[in-house]
């Protein structure tokens, strides 16, 4: 006995229009992949947008969208289903993953990289010409709905060499390249969604410019578009912009004290009033 | 015992008696004698004069000398309101060092000792001299006369303690190399020059660097190119940055800053000299006159911080706490130009001198092409006819720009041909201009002699000192990059030593290693995991809960092992242990040495080690020059730790330098091999890396640092134990540094260590 799964993803539809600012290609490049429904990887930093991106293509495309952040302890059950107990016996419950394949949804597996490898392997028959998801417990091969479509992201930034996705993985997918915007379309973003003025918003992302100019020199990464708009909302809800600035950025991306120091005297130095930090 | 020196129950004036006596007929001698103890019989009593005799004749017996002795009277003669033990200890001093050193050596003490007594105003002071002298003739005696030659330079710096003290770095940064030696006991090696003016334990360029290059690169993208810059000669170094090409030379140390605006200060003189850079252009001296040459520059500064302001504001703040002209000043034209400096810069000051106003309001209006580079020239020549108007006198010779963190403006200029008197200057800024020294395009470093096998493909051979184990590269501080192949390490043979005792020194410190054993076999080191069909546990495990269900309703026994818990599995951990065996490792810390305290520590860890079951290889290594980094294999992973090991680590002697990087390469090298899930390096060091052919051991010092980080990024975790001395978190990182000051403190550290290694 299968579990309808519809209901439960009616709600997954996205109604209202998730704000994303275009930077290139990338909305057509994804159309273009989801018509021949090729499975889609999202490369790039942290906190450039890539979540959103996907939402916003769900909303684009009407498609049900089902979101599934990857950890070390996701099993292949957890992705597939299993088999739960019922008064009258046990009842298979479909997992996320099959729940979007037999309903047609965009299925997006965050930062997949965090799975365990053998977990990965469950994608591969969907990912190729078989587009089909086994289901060995139940004993049912579920093919894909035509409007189901598979997207990782995947950060290659942080990862160690460790935590890498299989070669056989990596080749399934067509991949997008995400990085932060130019400044002027990154104020943009941290204006609308922060709701701060046009100067704030161009002097926030100037401080993230300085923090990006350190990428690979002590810092893994940069402060995120996300970490900008944090500190935009942390000024606007009242707080001075030296301690928004520490709080959301100085103190987050760096243990290092020597970092952190030529880091707030660089952003010191970007900003109009000397702020403190 | 010698014949003729009394014993200390001799009656007074016995002493003075053999000295006439042994001295009579001394043509050399006798006149000086004479004379000395004609003061000090007006100055001392009999008793006194004895202390003092009994200490001359130390000197007689010593084989001083007679130059020696005449040169030890007449110091006596000389000295005012001294006291005869502290002289009788200046003539033992001098002894000991005639004793290693030979008489030339006495002598060039002695004939210090005049100028050096000013700088040293007790017998405190007095015995930390001595200290460092005999130190330095007992171990390296031909450094003893170039350093007497430029005592008064060292002591300078900070008195007896900073004289002992530098004696101690010059020998452990120069090792075995004689010539590298002189030089650095005459100050004429840059490294000894940065030691002395770094010895009041100011900030320096050599601490900030790091963070300079981190602020220079986020402002602009681009890493500026830093060095330090020396003075020419004796010297002082120079107070002004100054710009060669793309290379930023700062002063080694600002003096007279205050420490806590030491970093602001490198920060602006770096923001100032990376806005020439950006915004500058050189331009051609031609016909132009030494005010305007000056007021250009001036101007020049002024526009490039404009510019540099526009793009990033907050500069500004940087920058005008360092103006302090004001209008009270007294008028010459070095301080009118600082205060129109300071105009021109800050909006918020005033002043009412019709010059500055001047220079102000057609600074102003050049507001809209600020960024041509000629505009400087044009409103510097027209403010400097004004000044040359004013008839103020203006020396360009004696001029320096201020305020200090600006640069010498040198690099302005195109000069047809160098004025004679800076002359000296431009060359020093031209060499500085090349990227590296010319020697160092094929990989060997400017300082060494040229070898004709030296260089990257230089054949790596077994020869006497050793088999090859492996080559690895080494970080090249200055140029920023690593030269490959750069280091090799030797296998070198570990000879037995006393197990026995070894073993009976760890029986007699009870109860250390039993506690070290604990702390080993009880530590959580393993793969962190979801365990599941638990016992008890977080959450249920669903499919064990649905299989117990199932067989329950099925009339089944159930298996009530229904959770999900999180644990460690089995301990999976590879360890290569790493001592430092090098000649520092021969200082004493509270009552053993440094090697002592390292083979006691590492034989209770192996042994708990063993007894958990660990992987772990024990290596030593110390290096002499970069062809020759020894390695002692202690044991092997395969090995047991057994009596012979035990063995071969009581046989470990201190001797030689440590070339840690390399040690630590080889060491992560030989864990990656292995397969765990855990790999550690523990490095046992008094943490200060140095060898022969290094000149400056902060090159090594980064070089290790580069390697335990590339370590890290490939999962090996690298700790280290430093021993004595002060625990600097330089090579390790403060988090992976354990700083060991006495034995008993081990077992403590051990734990941090194991509880660090189960955190991460």
């Amino acid at each position: 006995m299968t579990v309808d799964a519809s209901a439960h993803l009616a709600a997954e539809l996205i109604r209202d229009e998730p704000y994303y600012r275009p930077v290139g290609d990338e909305i057509d490049l994804f159309a273009a992949a989801y018509a021949g429904r090729l499975p889609v990887m999202l490369k790039g930093p942290t906190g450039c947008g890539k979540t959103r991106f996907v939402e916003h293509m769900a909303w684009r495309l009407k498609r049900p969208l089902v979101t599934v952040a990857a950890h070390e302890d996701l099993t292949a059950a957890d992705l597939a289903g299993r088999f739960l107990l019922a008064p009258e016996g046990t009842v298979w419950h479909d997992g996320p993953l099959t729940a979007a394949v037999r309903l047609g949804a965009i299925c997006y597996l965050d930062e997949i990289v965090e799975a365990r490898q053998d977990t990965t392997v469950v994608i591969h028959p969907l990912t190729d010409a078989r587009r089909a998801l086994p289901l060995d417990k139940k004993g049912e091969l579920v093919p894909a709905h035509p409007d189901f479509q598979l997207t990782i992201s995947y950060n290659p930034g942080y990862q160690s060499a460790v935590k890498d996705l299989k070669e056989s993985t990596k080749q399934r997918f067509v991949a997008i390249e995400f990085d932060y915007p130019e400044p002027a379309i990154e104020a943009e973003i941290v204006m609308r969604e922060a709701g701060v003025a046009a100067a704030l918003a161009g002097g926030l992302v100037d401080v993230g410019l300085r923090s990006r100019n350190l990428r690979g020199d002590g810092l893994a990464e940069g402060a995120s578009t996300r970490m900008l708009i944090h500190a935009a909302k942390l000024v606007r809800g009242g707080a001075p912009l030296d301690a928004a600035l520490r709080s959301a950025i100085l103190l987050p991306i760096t243990d290092e004290p020597d970092l952190r120091e030529a880091l707030a005297a660089a952003i010191a130095a970007s900003l109009p009033e000397a702020a403190r930090l | 015992m010698i014949a003729d020196a009394p014993t200390l129950e001799a009656p007074v004036g016995a002493h003075r008696a053999a000295l006439t006596r042994l001295l009579a007929g001394r043509a050399d001698v006798g006149e000086a004698l004479s004379a000395a103890l004609a003061r000090l019989d007006a100055r001392w009593s009999a008793e006194e004069t004895e202390v003092w005799a009994s200490g001359a004749l130390g000197l007689v017996h010593a084989n001083a000398g007679g130059r020696c002795l005449a040169a030890y009277f007449r110091l006596s003669a000389s000295a005012r309101e001294q006291e005869a033990a502290a002289l009788a200890a200046d003539a033992r001093g001098a002894a000991e060092v005639a004793r290693h050193a030979g008489s030339a050596a006495a002598l060039a003490v002695l004939e210090a000792m005049p100028a050096a007594l000013l700088r040293l105003p007790d017998a405190g002071a007095r015995a930390f001299w001595w200290r460092g002298l005999v130190r330095l003739a007992r171990e390296a005696s031909d450094g003893v006369a170039p350093l007497a030659a430029h005592a008064h330079a060292v002591l300078a710096a900070g008195g007896g303690p900073a004289f002992e003290s530098f004696v101690a770095a010059g020998l452990r940064a120069t090792g075995g190399s004689r010539a590298r030696r002189t030089a650095f006991f005459a100050l004429e090696d840059p490294a000894a020059r940065r030691l002395l003016e770094r010895a009041g334990g100011a900030l320096g360029f050599e601490d900030l660097e790091r963070r300079l290059k981190l602020f220079g690169r986020a402002l602009w993208g681009v890493a500026p190119r830093l060095a330090g810059l020396e003075g020419a000669g004796l010297a002082p170094a120079p107070q002004r940055a100054s710009i060669a090409g793309e290379l930023i030379r700062l002063p080694h140390v600002y003096r007279g800053v205050p420490p806590a605006r030491v970093p602001p200060l490198y920060r602006a003189a770096l923001a100032h000299a990376q806005a020439h850079l950006v915004f500058g252009r050189r331009q051609k001296v031609g016909k132009i006159r030494p005010l305007q040459i000056a007021m250009t520059g001036l101007i020049e500064d002024a526009r490039v911080e404009a510019l540099a302001i526009r793009r990033f504001p907050g500069l500004r703040a940087l920058w005008t706490p360092w103006h302090e002209a004001r209008p009270g000043d007294a008028m010459t034209a070095p301080m009118l130009m600082a205060r129109l400096a300071r105009a021109l810069l800050d909006p918020d000051y005033e002043d009412p001198d019709g010059f500055v106003e001047k220079g102000r309001r057609l600074f102003a209006e050049a507001d809209g092409r600020l960024d041509d580079p000629l505009l400087s020239r044009a409103i510097g020549g027209l403010l400097g006819n004004d000044i040359g108007q004013m008839r103020l006198r203006f020396d360009l010779k004696a001029y320096v720009v201020e305020p200090l963190y600006r640069d010498d403006n040198l690099a302005l200029w195109e000069f047809d041909e160098p004025p004679d008197e800076r002359a000296d200057e431009i060359e020093q800024a031209v060499d500085a201009a090349r990227p590296t020294p010319e020697e160092r395009d094929d990989g060997r470093p400017s300082d060494e002699a040229p070898e004709p096998e030296a260089g990257r493909a230089r054949p790596v051979s077994a020869d006497e000192r050793g088999p090859v184990v492996a080559v690895y590269p080494e970080w090249d501080r200055a140029a920023g990059a690593e030269r490959p192949g750069w280091t090799t390490v030797r296998d070198a043979p570990a000879p037995h030593g006393d197990a026995a005792a070894l073993e009976a020194a760890l029986q007699r410190r009870h109860g250390f290693s039993e506690r070290i054993a604990r702390l080993v076999k009880g530590a959580r080191i393993g793969k962190a995991a979801r365990l599941r069909r638990q016992p008890e546990g977080f959450d249920l495990d669903l499919d064990a809960a649905v299989d117990a269900a199932i067989a329950l309703r099925t009339g089944d026994l159930p298996d009530e092992r229904i959770h999900r818990a999180s644990g460690k599995r089995a301990r999976d951990v590879a360890t290569v242990i790493l001592l430092d065996i090098s000649e520092s490792t021969r200082d004493r810390v509270g009552g053993a040495t440094v090697l002592e305290i390292e083979t006691l520590a590492v034989a209770a860890l192996a042994r708990a080690m063993e007894a958990a079951g660990d992987a772990f290889a024990v290596r030593a290594f110390a290096s002499c020059g970069r062809d020759d980094v020894r390695l002692f294999r202690l044991k092997d992973f395969a090995d047991r730790f057994d009596r012979d090991a035990m063995a071969r680590l009581a046989g470990l002697r201190s001797g030689l330098s440590t070339r840690l990087g390399a040690a630590l390469r080889h060491a992560g090298a030989e864990v990656e091999a292995v397969r765990a899930h855990r790999k550690l390096v523990i490095a046992l060091t008094d943490g200060e890396p140095s060898d022969i052919d290094v000149a400056d051991p902060l090159d090594l010092v980064e070089d290790a640092r580069r390697a335990t980080l590339s370590l890290r990024r490939r999962g090996v975790d690298v700790f280290g134990v430093t021993l004595g001395g002060a625990p600097s978190g330089a090579v390790f990182g403060r988090a992976n540094t354990i700083p060991v000051k006495k034995l008993e403190e081990l077992p403590a550290r051990v734990s941090e260590l194991y509880f660090r290694l189960a955190r991460l």
